[in-house]
């Protein structure tokens, strides 16, 4: 294989994603809730004796869907597989997965000018998670059974910075399918990583959490790589794991990295026939995605490209964008959807749905604007107030008298008395400095509480000097 | 003396309970005024329930098994749970777990019952009241200890009974069935027990049954094939002798009989059955540990010491023998030669019985090639002897048909069983050619 690579690094990334389901894969116990431990489990997902699995409907059609949107080919039936090895976090001393067949296999998910090809894509139980306290290690089975798609790439990617947009890339297709929430859903990975200067020698990295968290250490990796090998050392093939805190991966012993799994045929779960009609009673239910969003965007919506892609790429955003532009106009609405939405949300430290902030009060805010009854900076302010908490923006405008001034005697009397209040600035003016008069401009604003239009402020001023 | 002591006497003589209990029914029903005993790896809650193995001392299940719980809806009490080879890995109830009696055969105590249901068989022919077993089946389980006691045994189509809170041995094999000393109380033991159940995901969809209205049918007109290899070498003449008196029974009645070979079976079934089921039985039984629950030791060392050190404590040989067998066969290198070579063979075997049921109703061969065997005479034998004593039990149960043993007279005093095979969810068949034999006993 090593001989066909011709890239600087070579990067393929095995990633798995919690659905976002209600219930847990093989039981009915929540996915998510109390976090009090062991209080969200059952027989099943504590692998009590004579308890079986029964298959959650809704995380097969989860994974049917992100199989779908990356055109890959799906398996005719669905079959599960005991993976077997010890360990204090699985309930049963197996995982129960899929081997042989996995429910899709040669997907791809698109960046910019490439396709990064997917290996497979599959089902399988998470682990019980362990909680290291003094000498002792406490486990908590409420993550237990919770619903996962691995999704393997071939070794295609050619620097860390693929890898992050991959990463995003499919973090966007999973959120564009609701199968996945980056708030409440766990996102974990296994890299393996080689570079040019070591002949492609394959090193494993595993058990990285967070997406973030991937890239650094593919970033280290390949530096660490290049600098053995530039220092001579002979490359080998080994697994490594990822230590956040440090910023550093460490090799793991070789027993955990050669274990053989003796798989079978998970014999508790029939086979499961995925029917042509399944499958395409979820392709027609399928949503629009990114792609054709964006394309959408530039092609019909005439949006400017950049400010087009970044609200292609997030759902919540695409998606009020959508709604806004029903009645406001769509470069306005773009452009504020784009900068001043997440600006706001981010200093407010919130999710969209956290904020409350509905297409309708971005509706109502952006008409004032596009209306000429309100002030860009009145805007901005009124969005500042919304990101705290919403509230009816068309009452509030009225209420507190924000609407832009516009008549001109109230103007012309502000104006009166800055040329008053700033003689030196109206001398510069007259002496041929244009800027000058901002000056004035500035202390019209002040009394007009921001609600003047400084264009006409100006046009004003000019008149009353000259 | 109450139904409770009874059996508590008989249990001090035979050895036939790993646990005594009473629980009271939860309705009214079919099974109203019976007792039910429940092999030992079949789960009811709050009663201790070990499949036979030392690594679930002390555990007590937090639910009944969904058959438990169906017999107790239909008026049944529940007065224990019978002895059995460890987690079902034997013929003949020897291989109990570290500490537990062996149950002694009820006609000779010098014998075995049989296994690996045997506490199960040897209590059906005891007890001297109302009575009906619970009984499971992985490769013979249930219709070898029926044969050794004299009583009547019938396993199930696999997934016509809900394995839900059956300790698992071979998941894809295991089966859950009956036990009694007349044939109506095999059909309505059947009829509590069978029926779709949503929390196992290999159970059937066939509806619910009255196997009762099955036993004034009769057998007229059937055809019957008698399983050519079971009458040959390997089995006891003065067996063959017998299950042939009873095949003219049921030429008297009207029923056709012809000889059928069945030579994919006849040779591979049991080297596919055991690969099969030790390979699922490795994996099943990696959940003992030490770790959530039954037998537990100091925490000392790391997990995979510490995991060792109880399951090398408290597993048996025989269970130690499976679970290395089946790791084994399930490792890379092995596993395509092994494990997946068995489930190619398992396909082809249903194969051959299918086309055999295309001519015939049923098919018919001795249950044992032999009589109970004596104490001492187990002791001489190997493990590969003691796994040929399934022969001729495996090739339904390795395809999932059903099949009941039933009474067919003695030898040496010793009961002998007559074994019927019915194609998937034919039942109902069976159980008519069962009562046709019973009525010319």
């Amino acid at each position: 294989m090593g001989n066909e690579f011709t890239s600087d690094a070579v990067v393929g990334i095995e990633c798995h994603v919690e659905l976002n389901t209600n219930t847990k894969l093989f039981c009915s116990c929540p996915r998510k809730g109390t976090e009090e431990p062991n209080s969200r489990c059952c027989e099943i997902c504590l692998g009590h004796p004579g308890s079986k699995p029964s298959v959650n409907k809704k995380a097969i059609e989860f994974a049917l869907k992100l199989c779908l949107a990356t055109n890959s080919k799906i398996a005719k039936e669905l079959v599960f597989s005991r993976k077997s090895y010890f360990y204090p976090d699985l309930a049963k001393n197996f995982q129960i997965t899929q081997y042989e067949m996995p429910l899709g296999s040669n997907g791809e998910i698109k960046l910019p000018g490439k396709a990064i090809k997917l290996k497979r894509i599959h089902l399988e139980e998470d682990p019980a998670s362990m909680v290291h306290s003094g000498s002792y290690v406490l486990v908590d089975y409420n993550r237990s059974g919770n619903p996962l798609v691995e999704i393997v790439t071939e070794p295609v990617m050619e620097s860390a910075q693929e890898a992050r947009d991959f990463m995003k890339q499919l973090i966007t297709v999973l959120e564009y399918l609701e199968i996945f929430d980056i708030n409440n859903c766990v996102i974990k990975a296994d890299v393996n990583v080689s570079v040019r200067e070591s002949g492609y020698s394959r090193v494993e990295v595993k058990n990285i959490t967070g997406f973030k968290e991937i890239e650094r250490a593919v970033n280290y990796e390949v530096q660490r790589q290049k600098h053995e090998a530039k220092d001579g050392k002979k490359a080998m093939q080994e697994t490594r794991g990822w230590d956040a805190d440090k910023g550093m991966t460490f090799p793991m012993r070789q027993k955990e990295s050669e274990e053989d799994y003796g798989y079978i045929i998970e014999p508790d779960l029939a086979v499961i026939d995925i029917t042509d009609d399944f499958v395409g009673k979820i392709k027609l239910a399928m949503p629009e995605m990114a792609d054709e969003k964006l394309r959408k965007f530039l092609d019909e919506h005439g949006i400017e490209e950049t400010t087009a892609n970044v609200i292609a790429k997030d759902r919540k955003l695409a998606k009020m964008y959508e709604e806004v532009i029903k009645e406001v106009d769509r470069e306005l609405a773009s452009k504020w959807i784009r900068r001043e939405l997440p600006r706001v949300l981010n200093y407010q430290k919130k999710s969209l749905e956290e904020s409350n902030i509905e297409p309708k009060h971005m509706i109502s805010l952006l008409k004032l604007i596009q209306h000429g009854k309100i002030t860009e900076k009145t805007g901005q302010q009124l969005i500042n107030m919304l990101g705290e908490a919403p509230f009816d923006v068309d009452e509030h405008v009225k209420k507190e008298g924000l609407s832009a001034v516009s008549d001109s005697s109230q103007i012309e009397q502000f104006c009166k008395e800055a040329i008053k209040e700033a003689p030196k600035a109206v001398e510069e003016y007259k002496a041929g400095k244009e800027k000058a008069l901002n000056f004035c401009v500035g202390i019209v604003m002040k009394k007009s509480k921001g609600k003047a239009k400084p264009e006409t402020v100006m046009e004003m001023l000019k008149k009353l000097v000259d | 003396m109450n139904a409770i002591e009874e059996t508590k006497r008989i249990n001090d003589e035979y050895n036939f309970f790993n646990e005594i209990c009473e629980v009271k029914p939860s309705g009214k029903g079919k099974l109203s005024g019976y007792y039910v005993s429940v092999k030992d790896c079949i789960v009811v809650k709050d009663v201790e329930s070990r499949s036979g193995s030392a690594i679930l001392s002390g555990y007590k299940p937090v639910f009944d098994a969904t058959v438990v719980k169906m017999i107790k809806e239909e008026g049944g009490t529940i007065i224990g749970k019978t002895a059995q080879d460890e987690f079902g890995f034997g013929s003949f109830s020897v291989n109990v777990g570290k500490g537990m009696k062996i149950p002694l055969n009820p006609i000779d105590k010098e014998r075995s019952c049989g296994g690996s249901s045997g506490g199960a068989a040897g209590f059906t022919k005891k007890a001297p009241f109302k009575h009906i077993a619970i009984a499971e089946s992985t490769g013979g389980s249930i219709v070898c200890p029926a044969s050794f006691c004299g009583v009547y045994g019938l396993c199930p189509t696999y997934g016509l009974v809900s394995r839900y809170g059956l300790m698992d041995y071979a998941s894809s094999l295991d089966k859950i069935g009956v036990m009694a000393k007349r044939i109506d109380e095999i059909a309505l033991g059947l009829s509590v027990i069978a029926g779709h159940d949503e929390k196992d995901a290999t159970s059937a969809t066939a509806k619910k049954e009255d196997y009762g209205l099955q036993l004034s049918k009769g057998v007229k007109g059937m055809k019957i094939g008698i399983i050519k290899e079971s009458l040959g070498k390997g089995t006891d003449r003065e067996i063959s002798k017998k299950v042939m008196e009873k095949i003219k029974v049921l030429e008297e009645k009207g029923v056709t009989i012809k000889e059928v070979p069945l030579p994919l079976n006849a040779k591979y079934s049991l080297a596919a059955y055991y690969l099969i089921a030790m390979c699922e039985a490795s994996t099943n039984l990696a959940k003992y540990c030490g770790m959530r629950y039954g037998k537990h030791a100091e925490l000392k060392g790391g997990f995979d010491e510490y995991f060792s050190s109880v399951r090398s404590a408290n597993f048996g040989d025989e269970v130690k023998r499976r679970i290395i067998m089946g790791t084994f066969a399930r490792m890379t290198g092995f596993r395509d030669a092994y494990y997946i070579k068995a489930l190619k063979a398992r396909t082809m075997m249903i194969e051959e019985y299918r086309k055999a049921f295309m001519e015939f109703d049923a098919l018919i061969s001795p249950t044992m090639p032999v009589i109970a065997p004596k104490f001492s005479e187990i002791k001489k034998m190997s493990p590969l002897q003691n796994y040929m004593m399934d022969i001729l039990g495996v090739g339904p149960n390795l395809a999932g048909m059903p099949h009941i043993s039933c009474p067919a007279g003695e030898k040496e005093g010793m009961p002998i069983g007559i074994m019927v095979t019915g194609n998937q969810f034919e039942e109902g068949k069976i159980i008519r050619i069962a009562k046709a034999l019973e009525n010319g006993q």
